[in-house]
């Protein structure tokens, strides 16, 4: 019986169930305050992962290719070096004047660097040593992937 | 007959509306937002059971709709498609906002407590009770019995097995049955 008086308040609950319910407090000025500060940076919202993602891919790229033809003219490190250096130097350019989300970026970056230089320096014995070139290669993109991280523009208050 | 037009005419009018949207125009998202923030605020309420967040997440689903919109092709109704938007904007605002100690050992929220799930307005008896259940249990309730997801579905969305979405929409109806039989008594 209880069974049955329960199946039945659940039916036409459900039945009866308020899709609309009003918010105690007006929402929309956070919402439009949230729009205009995101607005002007859209663009960069967009386009700067994407490229973080190319950039991430090429160096990917890069470092296969060169494994798989293994040019004798330049050393794999040293050229994925070379692309590296030459992206994040230019995301640095382009976020230096936008705030870091963060206060203590440029010190993982430090972190980052100094293993990006032990590696290195263990490449020079071993210069074509694929789990080493393969390290590089992931440190580098931590590198690029915290620079964009912490100066993606985002919406943080309403 | 009646009812037709005028349901005909609000669909044109919601139809024009988003593609003002799409063409950046803020009134008509002022307008769009009217005509639904009652329908989102809701689902996120049913889903987090806590005011605050509900509304932090409904200026959230607000905020990223604006940039999503142009994303719909009007292959569904948008209410619809706004659910679904809805629905994982609320479950990711839910990760985002777990504590480490309930990351690092699972550890589930309780749902919100008898005495705020009463002063809740606008709620009917099983929505009170509904706020009150488990986290999981409460959002597997919600995203099958009131919003028609299949457990596949919810499993996928909630990132668990489709057994366990099945588990967990038991376990929210025995609690519901005995809170209900309890109040009864």
């Amino acid at each position: 019986m209880s069974k049955l008086d329960f199946e039945e308040f659940l039916v036409e609950s459900l039945n009866r169930s308020q899709t609309e319910l009003p918010p105690q407090k007006d929402l929309w000025p956070g919402i439009e305050k949230a729009l205009s500060h995101k607005l002007p940076q859209q663009t960069k919202v967009a386009v700067w992962p994407k490229l973080a993602g190319v950039a991430a891919c090429t160096v990917g790229a890069l470092l296969t290719a060169q494994l798989l033809f293994n040019t004798p003219q330049q050393k794999t490190g040293v050229a994925m070096s070379d692309y590296f250096t030459e992206q994040k130097q230019s995301l640095l350019v382009q976020y230096q004047n936008q705030p870091a989300l963060t206060n203590n970026w440029q010190q993982q970056l430090n972190e980052l660097e100094e293993a990006e230089s032990a590696i290195k320096q263990a490449l020079e014995n071993e210069p074509e040593n694929p789990a080493l070139l393969k390290m590089l290669a992931q440190i580098y993109q931590q590198q690029l992937d915290l620079i964009n991280k912490v100066h993606a523009p985002k919406w943080q208050q309403i | 007959m009646l009812i037709n037009a005028k349901h005909a005419f609000n669909q044109h009018s919601e139809t024009v509306l988003i593609e003002k949207v799409k063409s950046g125009d803020q009134q008509a998202y002022a307008a769009l937002y009217t005509l639904h923030v009652k329908r989102v605020y809701a689902l996120c309420l049913r889903l987090l059971a806590d005011r605050e967040h509900a509304e932090d997440a409904t200026q959230e689903v607000f905020v990223q709709l604006w940039h999503k919109i142009a994303s719909f092709e009007g292959q569904s109704q948008f209410s619809t498609w706004l659910h679904s938007v809805t629905s994982n904007i609320a479950i990711s605002y839910l990760r985002k906002h777990k504590n480490w100690l309930q990351k690092v050992v699972s550890f589930e929220q309780s749902g919100m407590d008898e005495q705020s799930a009463d002063d809740c307005q606008g709620l009917n008896g099983l929505d009170k009770l509904v706020l009150r259940l488990p986290e999981r249990a409460r959002m597997v309730f919600v995203l099958h019995a009131i919003e028609g997801y299949r457990h596949e579905e919810i499993a996928t969305m909630l990132g668990m097995a489709v057994g366990s979405s099945k588990s967990q929409f038991h376990r929210a109806r025995q609690l519901l049955k005995e809170w209900y039989e309890n109040e009864q008594a």
